[in-house]
């Protein structure tokens, strides 16, 4: 029992950096009123060059490149829907689409349709003491990015709540004509935003390639950006919501592999498509529970324009 | 520049520049000649290969390349035409991949398990993937307007139920084809022969009545959309859902007619896929049809002949893509080149800006962004047009 429990917590603790910093990415653009629907991408781009500059230098480093990859898609997003004030919906899905064909040409160019070669993982940390104790060994021999998930969402939730910056996120993404009376850029604080949000999804994306994998693959972020575009919903555009709905997610597909791989008499009972479509599910259960009270920025997704009012 | 002009021109131009690009990528990565051939095995692969063809070759080099180009369009113009009527009462239906795969879930059943004479099997099996897609697309639907459930997230999560539930549950394990036996075949049972699509051209190539299907149902709707009151009223509610409601249109029931529809036509789409070429589900669907949907409708302008135009030229190069491989370039480019083709379409105030900057009497600087403090004075400063 204790090692299902234990195959369960391990895996959720593996997948959910990836959710946690594309939710957290994605809470920090449409905070702002800019939708980001191409988070997706953003991770793509960034597990795909986090894996190919890791093949030549230091994978930290290699992370920090996947962080400034996903800024760049961030930057394409920023200049379409921020400057030229296009529908962001369809700006984010160009780019999904635009990461989706080119990752996969870019990938068996210079690689061949295997996936890049196997890099050096991000190290894992060992937690002494605790590897013994049954059930919170799971905590242990996990990369720094699992700690760091777990901290990022409240720093950030104290810079969005407790900073004026913060502030100026906030009203930016309810009212941007209050925030323009008061002498303040609103394009520039919305693509700070959008960019920062790049970083995060970038971050998540590289964070599957190097600390879950060892490599980029053809499937890598293989729907875990709309996930996590989901789990902002869900964490109603917080980031502790975010943190709180990724987790969950990562647990609702941890639950599947933990069960598969400890507990095979069960998966013939139950269909492995129930325990796939189950995170799905009680994701539209509860949103459709949570119903109008979700507190969407009152902004979010309409084009900023000086004189429109 | 006149209104058409306007909704036309910036697809266009996208569609050029991204077939420009895609080229230097090639001739990058491989050389220009490369390049050029690659371009011309892939037009040869789409529209037929009329060099061999008048040097006395056999019919089969124009009619082959047809039908595969006319099965991929029909496809794309099916998913992008579901796409494009959710837009129309201002919905995103990002779903149209899930209801495709309920459609084609429900014209392969109906396929292989109803016994029924020809004509009638066929309409059944579309019919009940039509009602199996609408359904899917209900739910969205049904979310958004009672529940105010986005639509955007809503259709996401459905189409990983769609997958998780049928490609991982009902396809290899109720619905396999000699379930319960030690047989193993991926996909359902093959349908019967009364139920395929029939083939237009024979023997010599693929085209099946898929491919007239969907340009009927491309007329239907713009007719539909263009002329008649519902299709008026439709349009009206996602324009504008408080003009409308104003003006006594029934906003919610026509949402719901609409999405309703969407979920038809990618249903459709999923029919003709099962119908006229797999003649099983297949163990997975294979491409992201839903996804291509939105990039052929969004580079159609969502409406239905750009559509029609947008899928039958994509159709094109997909089919053609494959031939690509021969020389070694790789079968994702005609992706590649719809991804940043909707990706500069998304740009359309960028063309637009340039188009009316290109018509002003002074020569305007390529990207007409106010300079801050340039030497001509404020008032002259060439303005982004507001669009």
């Amino acid at each position: 029992m204790f090692e299902v429990v234990e195959a369960i917590l391990s895996s959720t603790l593996e997948y959910y950096p990836a959710l946690v910093f594309a939710a957290l990415g994605a809470t920090l653009s449409e905070r702002s009123g800019v939708t980001n629907v191409g988070i997706e991408g953003m991770m793509r781009t960034g597990a795909f060059c986090a894996a190919v500059a890791s093949i030549t230098m230091p994978t930290p480093l290699g992370v920090c490149v996947g962080m400034l990859a996903g800024a760049g898609m961030a930057a394409i997003h920023g200049a379409l829907s921020i400057h030229w004030r296009a529908d962001q919906v369809v700006s984010g899905m160009a780019l999904n689409l635009v990461a989706l064909a080119g990752g996969t040409y870019l990938l068996e160019a210079l690689y061949g349709p295997n996936g890049t070669p196997s890099i050096q993982q991000l190290s894992r940390w060992h937690v002494p003491g605790l590897a013994e104790v049954p059930l919170l060994r799971a905590f242990s021999g996990h990369s720094a990015l699992t700690w760091l998930a777990l901290v990022l969402p409240v720093v950030f939730h104290g810079i969005i709540y407790h900073t004026p910056w913060g502030l100026r996120l906030r009203a930016v993404g309810e009212k941007p004509h209050a925030v323009a009376t008061l002498g303040l850029s609103v394009p520039g604080l919305r693509w700070m935003a959008v960019l920062g949000g790049g970083m995060l999804a970038g971050l998540g994306g590289a964070s599957l390639s190097t600390a879950v994998l060892d490599r980029f693959e053809q499937h890598t972020p293989s729907g875990l950006g709309y996930m996590a575009l989901a789990a902002t919903v869900f964490g109603r555009w917080t980031p502790l919501g975010a943190l709180l709905a990724g987790l969950f997610f990562a647990a609702g597909s941890a639950l599947r592999i933990g069960l598969a791989s400890s507990a095979p008499g069960l998966m013939t009972i139950i269909p492995q498509g129930f325990l796939l479509a189950l995170p799905y599910l009680l994701t539209l259960v509860l949103l459709a529970v949570q119903g109008r009270r979700t507190h969407a920025p009152a902004a979010l997704g309409v084009p900023y324009q000086q004189e429109s009012r | 520049m006149g209104e058409r002009a306007r909704a036309i021109l910036p697809s266009v131009f996208s569609v050029f520049l991204a077939l420009a690009l895609c080229w230097v990528f090639i001739a990058l990565t491989r050389d220009t000649q490369v390049a050029s051939e690659a371009y011309l095995q892939m037009l040869r692969g789409g529209v037929g290969d009329w060099g061999a063809y008048l040097d006395g070759g056999r019919i089969t080099l124009l009619t082959r390349p047809w039908g595969e180009a006319a099965i991929k369009a029909a496809l794309l113009l099916l998913t992008g035409l579901s796409v494009a009527v959710a837009f129309k009462v201002g919905l995103f239906n990002i779903g149209a991949q899930g209801q495709m795969l309920l459609g084609a879930l429900a014209a392969a059943v109906v396929g292989a398990q109803v016994q029924l004479p020809s004509a009638l099997h066929v309409v059944a099996a579309l019919l009940a993937a039509g009602v199996a897609g609408a359904f899917w697309a209900l739910i969205a639907a049904w979310l958004k307007l009672v529940r105010g459930v986005h639509e955007v997230i809503s259709t996401i999560m459905l189409n990983w139920v769609a997958v998780s539930l049928v490609d991982n549950w009902l396809v290899v394990g109720p619905l396999r084809a000699g379930a319960g036996t030690a047989v193993n075949i991926t996909g359902t049972a093959e349908i019967q022969a009364s139920a395929q699509l029939p083939r237009l051209l024979g023997e010599m190539s693929r085209l099946h009545l898929g491919f007239p299907l969907a340009l009927a149902v491309a007329l239907v709707l713009w007719v539909w959309l263009a002329r008649l009151r519902t299709g008026f009223e439709t349009r009206a509610v996602g324009l504008g859902p408080e003009a409308a409601r104003a003006a006594g249109i029934p906003v919610t029931r026509r949402t719901a007619e609409a999405m309703g529809l969407a979920g038809a036509l990618a249903g459709l789409a999923g029919a003709v896929l099962v119908l006229g070429t797999e003649m099983r589900y297949p163990g997975t669907l294979g491409a992201p049809y839903g996804f291509d949907g939105i990039a052929i409708s969004l580079i159609g302008n969502n409406h239905p002949l750009g559509v029609t135009l947008s899928a039958v030229f994509f159709g094109i190069l997909r089919a053609g893509g494959t031939r690509m491989q021969l020389l070694g370039v790789h079968k994702s480019y005609p992706e590649l080149i719809q991804g940043l083709a909707l990706l500069f379409v998304a740009g359309r105030q960028v063309w637009l800006a340039l188009l009316a900057a290109r018509r002003r009497p002074p020569p305007a600087p390529a990207e007409p962004q106010p300079a801050p403090e340039t030497a001509a004075p404020p008032a002259q400063r060439p303005e982004v047009p507001r669009v």
